[in-house]
């Protein structure tokens, strides 16, 4: 009996005859080549420092600005001249390393697996519970006058709105009179 | 040593890292026939499919010492083959849109084996007319016999969502069908 074959199948074999060889021939001559181990390690190791680290460098700032509300906080009837002369790009980096340690986090295999919106409130409620806590401890008290975090709290407490790079190369300076 | 057969892909991994890279060939073999249907029916050309599915091979060797072993051979290949596949069709705008016309919460479940039928049936025409987000969940579960975990590790979501299309992908197809 003879056996119908039919037109796709062919185009299908065709392909699949060409690519064992192209790929193959490509992995032979060298032109291919597979990644060191170590590439995959150091990458795994750095993506997560990186995250780690912007963990901490979220509960830091997130302490910083607690740490600043409650230096010139609204509690004294100064919210307005908090506002003024608050170092807001603190929280706005905070605000930022907390998203991207988010989108790292989504590269992990769990990340899917996962309910990621618990993974996520989860990890805000720890920074600023954190946060409060070392606030709890006095910890930032403690930092703001000794330390090598000393300069930055006090550059802090008596900084400028914004930094001198967020405002478009115009450095605003007060008189300390 | 255990004819190459014998050896299941992770192992076979585990030598082509160590030993020698001719045996990828055995992988190509393996896995040519199902990544060019797979692709096939999400970018729905063959030219293009075989493109996406030598790509797929190619980023797959160079990227062979990042895979964990311990995991699916298959998932993560069939992953890979994927995210080829998405490139290609954001590339050439080719995703079908949803039919408005479809009512999703039809409730009407259909037998498997009708679906299966169907499916092999008039399966272009029938995916043709699918969102990819629910054509491609019931091709991987109908076609290529992917588990929901396996679903789930190819497309990265979580198995309930992938319950959910395929789910709803049935209701769709048995609207499609009847309308035929």
């Amino acid at each position: 009996m003879q056996k119908k074959i039919n037109s796709k199948q062919i185009t299908l074999d065709s392909h699949k005859l060409n690519m064992e060889t192209i790929v193959m021939e490509k992995i032979k001559s060298g032109k291919v080549e597979m990644k060191p181990r170590w590439y995959f390690v150091a990458g795994s190791i750095l993506m997560t420092a990186g995250f780690v680290g912007l963990m901490a460098g979220a509960v830091f700032l997130v302490n910083l600005t607690i740490f600043l509300i409650r230096k010139r906080g609204p509690g004294y009837g100064r919210l307005e001249m908090m506002l003024d002369s608050f170092p807001f790009w603190i929280p706005i980096v905070a605000v930022m390393g907390i998203i991207l340690g988010i989108w790292m986090l989504k590269k992990y295999d769990f990340s899917y697996k996962k309910n990621f919106h618990l993974i996520v409130i989860g990890i805000i409620t720890s920074i600023i519970i954190a946060g409060l806590f070392i606030d709890y401890l006095g910890l930032n008290d403690v930092w703001s006058h000794q330390g090598i975090m000393r300069r930055l709290y006090q550059q802090s407490e008596n900084s400028n709105p914004t930094p001198g790079w967020m405002k478009n190369g115009y450095e605003i300076r007060y008189n300390d009179n | 040593m255990k004819h190459l057969d014998e050896l299941s892909d992770e192992k076979l991994v585990q030598k082509i890292r160590s030993e020698e890279k001719e045996l990828y060939r055995e992988i190509i073999k393996r896995y040519e026939g199902k990544l060019l249907r797979y692709a096939g029916y999400l970018v729905r050309d063959e030219d293009k499919a075989a493109d996406v599915v030598q790509e797929a091979f190619i980023k797959a060797y160079k990227n062979l010492n990042g895979f964990n072993i311990n995991k699916k051979f298959s998932s993560w290949i069939y992953r890979i083959a994927h995210n080829e596949a998405m490139n290609v069709i954001n590339k050439h705008r080719k995703t079908a849109l949803l039919n408005e016309e479809i009512d999703l919460n039809s409730g009407i479940d259909l037998e498997d084996d009708l679906i299966k039928k169907e499916l092999k049936e008039h399966a272009h025409y029938c995916l043709d007319q699918m969102s990819v987000i629910y054509s491609e969940p019931l091709t991987l579960y109908f076609l290529e016999s992917r588990s929901y975990e396996e679903i789930g590790d190819i497309l990265r979501i979580p198995m309930g969502t992938v319950a959910v299309r395929i789910s709803r992908a049935k209701a769709i197809m048995k609207k499609i069908c009847k309308k035929r």
